[in-house]
């Protein structure tokens, strides 16, 4: 009997890869996504994402375990159909030199069985490069096609294997501007190294290390739960600032350009009495502001804990 | 499984129109074929049909293969020489192939293009199979008529003769279409697929040439082309047995 949950879109389950060289890339991993959630899956190189990514896409089998798309087992009667509704973006792909982009979207939708070509050409700008030949497209519009290709068949799921690799700091913004708008109300698993890019588009986290799963929680579960800090500075220096909080007990720690961290477990209810004591005390305390968490900061917390 | 899926067909489609489009792979996949099936049998064919009926005698009859009549060095082409140039022209147009459409999308990387599509690894090697068997049917079996037409009207065989001939080019092409799934499970490169190739084909050619010096007369087409089916068998089997898809796509 499956144990597969009705709203889990992507579903690893005691998944476990070891390649043919020995190189064991997945332990015993489980996890899920439920449907309608926007997840990235982040860790350092080696730690199993892109193989995640190919059991997902049937590119490879697992040595012990259960992948499923779309409720659909890998190698099922079924995947084909839950693969027709997966659109995926591939990490920066090989270009056709004999096949043009409206030839190519063509056998995509021709495999789909569904979508319309000439829609997304228009939609990410392509129409003008229709004839042109796949390698002869620049990086961009390269990324572009495989986005298009993705989305043509307007799929339930989709899955981004580093969609802006490798692009200019413009192209990536392009990318980012189409994916913003087509994960929405899609089930989105976002494989990448650019935290920012991650942090950006997604609200749920997964970070594996050395082929198991560290941590997944949502991104804002996980900023909450990570030390918060306030950021302050005082007319008088940061070592008076600092000294000052010493004696009510807190454990500052030196910022930049005069600046004091402090940690605070909660912003709202204990930031406003420190700082009527730092003032009532004569400093001239003239910053006062709650340190947002990167998703970087908790990616290195995180990974490096592990360490 | 593989087996031949509404999407294998869709990839033929691409596979084909991606074929035409290769100078490369036209040409080699054109004028091989054209001079190993009909430019060098016909002018040997030519040459054999202008010697004398005792050629074949003066350096005595000892070392002629079985069933060859010493009196007609047409015989000899037709026993020998024609099978042989059947085997290899079978064999060479879809390995040829092979290289050009399995080598130059793994060493280009678009392979993850196709895999990020609904198909299944199974449909991509089979389309390209089926592109690769497709293209060196309709490469060779036109270039074998003209072989019929100039023997039929220089009445040097027989209609059992050309069709036990046929079966044995197709048997070659199906050994091949076998040759051309392990060249693409297996080979990374050129250089692998080419290698690869050639220490497949030499064996088989050895083997042909073995067997054109024992087995005598008509049977002789029959047993080659048993021989050329189990070897692609032994073949198919071999590859889906121990090089798994993975392996394709790593």
């Amino acid at each position: 009997m499956s144990t597969t949950s009705p709203q889990a879109a992507l579903e690893l389950e005691h998944v476990s890869k070891r390649f043919r060289n020995g190189v064991l890339a997945l332990d015993d991993v489980s996890w899920s996504i439920e449907v309608g959630a926007r997840a990235c899956l982040l860790g350092p190189n080696g730690a199993g994402k892109s193989t995640s990514i190919r059991l997902l896409e049937g590119a490879l089998g697992p040595t012990r375990g259960r992948v499923a798309l779309l409720g659909a087992a890998v190698g099922s009667p079924e995947y084909l159909a839950a693969r027709r509704r997966t659109g995926i973006v591939p990490q920066g792909p090989g270009m056709y030199d004999d096949l043009t982009t409206r030839e190519y979207l063509t056998l995509v939708q021709r495999l789909a069985g569904r979508g319309s070509v000439d829609e997304v050409l228009r939609a990410f700008s392509l129409d003008e490069y229709a004839d042109t030949r796949l390698a002869q497209l620049s990086g961009g519009y390269q990324r572009r096609l495989v986005l298009a290709a993705a989305l043509l068949p307007e799929p339930d799921l989709l899955l981004l294997d580093e969609p802006t690799v490798g692009l200019d700091p413009v192209a990536s913004h392009h990318v980012h501007e189409y994916l913003r708008a087509e994960m929405q109300g899609r089930t989105t698993l976002l494989c990448t190294h650019n935290l920012a890019e991650a942090e950006a588009l997604c609200d749920e986290v997964i970070i594996l290390q050395n082929g198991k799963v560290l941590l997944h929680e949502p991104l804002a579960t996980l900023k909450n739960r990570t030390h918060r800090q306030l950021r302050l500075a005082a007319r008088q220096g940061a070592e008076a600032l600092s000294r000052a909080l010493t004696e009510r007990g807190l454990e500052p720690t030196g910022g930049e350009n005069g600046h004091v961290l402090v940690p605070i477990a909660d912003v709202e209810t204990e930031a406003p009495p420190l700082l009527r004591a730092l003032l009532g005390a004569g400093l001239d305390v003239y910053e006062c502001s709650p340190v947002e968490v990167s998703l970087e900061s908790v990616f290195l917390d995180v990974v490096q804990m592990d360490e | 499984m593989m087996g031949i899926t509404p999407e294998s067909r869709i990839l033929l489609g691409k596979e084909l129109r991606q074929i035409r489009r290769s100078r490369r792979a036209v040409l080699t996949s054109t004028l091989l074929p054209l001079l190993l099936l009909v430019i060098m049998p016909m002018g040997q064919l030519a040459s054999f049909r202008s010697m004398p009926a005792e050629a074949l005698q003066r350096g005595g009859t000892q070392g002629l293969p079985p069933g060859i009549d010493p009196t007609n060095p047409v015989s000899f082409y037709t026993y020998f020489l024609f099978p042989l140039f059947l085997v290899i022209g079978g064999l060479m147009v879809p390995s040829q192939l092979a290289t050009h459409t399995v080598v130059v999308e793994r060493e280009r990387r678009s392979l993850e293009l196709l895999m990020a599509l609904p198909v299944r690894v199974s449909d991509i090697v089979v389309g390209k199979l089926l592109a690769i068997l497709a293209v060196a049917v309709g490469i060779t079996l036109p270039l074998f008529a003209v072989d019929c037409v100039f023997m039929v009207v220089w009445e040097v065989v027989t209609p059992l003769y050309l069709a036990l001939a046929f079966l044995v080019l197709l048997s070659s092409l199906a050994c091949a279409i076998a040759m051309a799934f392990v060249i693409s499970l297996i080979a990374r490169d050129f250089r692998t697929a080419n290698n690869i190739s050639g220490l497949i084909v030499v064996p088989i050619i050895f083997v042909t040439l073995a067997l054109m010096g024992l087995v005598p007369g008509d049977v002789k087409l029959v047993v080659l082309a048993a021989a050329l089916l189990a070897t692609g068998l032994a073949g198919l089997l071999a590859g889906l047995r121990w090089i798994t898809f993975e392996r394709y796509l790593s």
